[in-house]
């Protein structure tokens, strides 16, 4: 607050990586908003699967890579790992809340009710709740090793639980059979798949980029936090945060 | 075999048996102080039957509805005591200093772990022993032919409502708003037991299909397996010393 410090400029692979995020993220939109062609089913509805899938898709990757990082503390006690396990739980938590969303709008006009107890829209909804529990916890511990450790193991309990949540929520949903759409490959024209498929890359792409940016700005904050602390010496009483 | 491979399995035999009798020492000690004070024993009591009544008003006068709501209901009291349980199993220890003397003693922190989870769970099936037949009753439902296999089904929902809630009532033992911080961790983790919980119960009382029964009592099985062994496994990592 009181003075500036020059920070690193961004380098310039994150940069290039930023860039062609934006022009294919433009490139994924106009395939699937103008390219693909109406579902015969759902017409223009269609075109939210795109998005709706490839988030899911994403999010779920970001939680089993949260985990294997913590584990990577754990086993290392590097910081670096507990900001690229924090990293990927931002995005997992962000994507996840966005499959909700899309996944929501999507089902009403398509089954015509917000929420159906569909087994993956269910995985996400618990998944979203066990992410926001991991950031609470983070946000409640000071010391930077105990709030890695107890972060990386809810992270991996959070990966633990998703085929737990997963057969659970499927069996449920067979006691009380609802309307689903059943999106495949196999029954998908090759031009849609080919939409999918570009715009999964797409989202993987915003992820890599965030992920990236986020543990860049973890370093520094820790380097910038070391700096101090050589500084500042022995101050007592001094409450410390990564 | 030779002197030395037997010597070591004695020495292995003993190090199980010492840490077995860790287990169930400090697991004794935490039902003993339950016996004294009946903290616990009162308010996880009244929570549960409190539960159960207040349930039946909300839900009203129609008799098909609660007979079909029981096991549902039944669970979720169980599920909310399992927290007052493994959350004040921590609290009294800490209280008093206790907790740091505990983690003191020559054992692993697994024992401790393992201890407070004997505790809990064994209370907790307590709970859910007696307050099945209450449940039945209230609630107006049958008892049905398979129903003598209930108790599998407490058993092995209260241990993974148990295994959970003791692993995370350490983990938020030292944290603020705890309380609040406990379920909201547990309960979605948790959901797989419920479903299994309550789906096996209906099955077993006739509700449901008693075929259905089987697939849900082996996810259980599964779960309480996975966990008890991963909590055992970290939970010297989440202990704050």
């Amino acid at each position: 607050m009181s003075q500036r410090h020059e920070a690193p400029a961004r380098p310039r692979w994150l940069r290039m990586l930023g860039l062609s995020t934006l022009i294919l993220f433009g490139v994924g939109a106009y395939l699937a908003l103008a390219v693909s062609p109406p579902d015969v089913n759902q017409g223009q509805l269609i075109r939210m699967m795109y998005a709706h899938v490839s988030v899911a898709w994403v999010s779920f990757v970001a939680v089993i890579v949260t985990a294997l990082y913590g584990m990577a503390f754990l086993w290392r006690g590097r910081p670096v790992d507990d900001a690229r396990a924090v990293a990927n739980a931002e995005i997992a938590t962000f994507f996840a809340a966005l499959t909700l969303v899309s996944g929501m709008t999507y089902s009403k006009p398509t089954l015509n009710t917000w929420w159906t107890w569909d087994a993956k829209l269910t995985l996400t909804a618990l998944m979203f709740a066990l992410l926001v529990g991991y950031f609470v916890v983070r946000g409640l511990i000071d010391d930077p090793t105990r709030r890695g450790r107890v972060s990386a193991v809810i992270g991996v309990i959070v990966a633990v639980s998703l085929p737990f949540n997963y057969l659970a929520a499927a069996w449920f949903r067979t006691l009380h059979p609802t309307l689903s759409v059943a999106v495949t490959g196999v029954t998908m024209a090759p031009i849609m798949l080919v939409v999918l498929l570009f715009n999964v890359g797409v989202a993987a792409l915003v992820y890599l980029t965030f992920v990236s940016e986020r543990v860049r700005i973890a370093r520094l904050e820790h380097a910038r936090l070391e700096t101090r602390e050589r500084r500042e010496g022995d101050t007592p009483g001094e409450v410390v945060r990564v | 075999m030779s002197g030395l491979g037997a010597g070591l399995a004695a020495d292995v035999a003993a190090d199980v048996a010492a840490d077995v009798a860790a287990v169930v020492t400090i697991a004794r000690k935490d039902l003993l102080q339950e016996v004294r004070s009946r903290a616990v024993t009162v308010a996880t009591l009244f929570f549960s039957a409190v539960t159960l009544v207040m349930m039946a008003f909300a839900m009203g006068q129609d008799a098909e509805l609660l007979r079909r709501s029981a096991p549902g209901v039944l669970w979720v009291a169980l599920a909310f005591a399992g927290v007052i349980t493994a959350a004040q199993s921590y609290q009294s220890d800490l209280e008093e200093g206790a907790f740091d003397q505990l983690l003191l003693y020559p054992v692993p922190r697994a024992s401790v772990f393992l201890g407070k989870l004997l505790a809990n769970w064994l209370f907790l099936l307590a709970l859910g022993l007696l307050m099945t037949p209450v449940t039945l009753v209230l609630y107006g439902a049958p008892a049905g032919p398979s129903a003598w296999l209930l108790p599998v089904t407490l058993m092995l929902g209260t241990l993974g409502f148990a295994v959970v809630a003791t692993f995370y009532a350490a983990l938020t033992a030292n944290l603020q708003a705890r309380e609040a911080l406990l379920p909201v961790l547990m309960f979605p983790v948790v959901v797989p037991v419920l479903l299994g919980a309550v789906r096996s119960s209906e099955a077993l009382i006739g509700l449901q299909n008693t075929v259905l029964a089987g697939g849900w009592l082996q996810l259980l099985a599964a779960f309480d397996l996975v966990y008890f062994v991963a909590c055992t496994a970290v939970f010297h990592l989440v202990v704050e010393e």
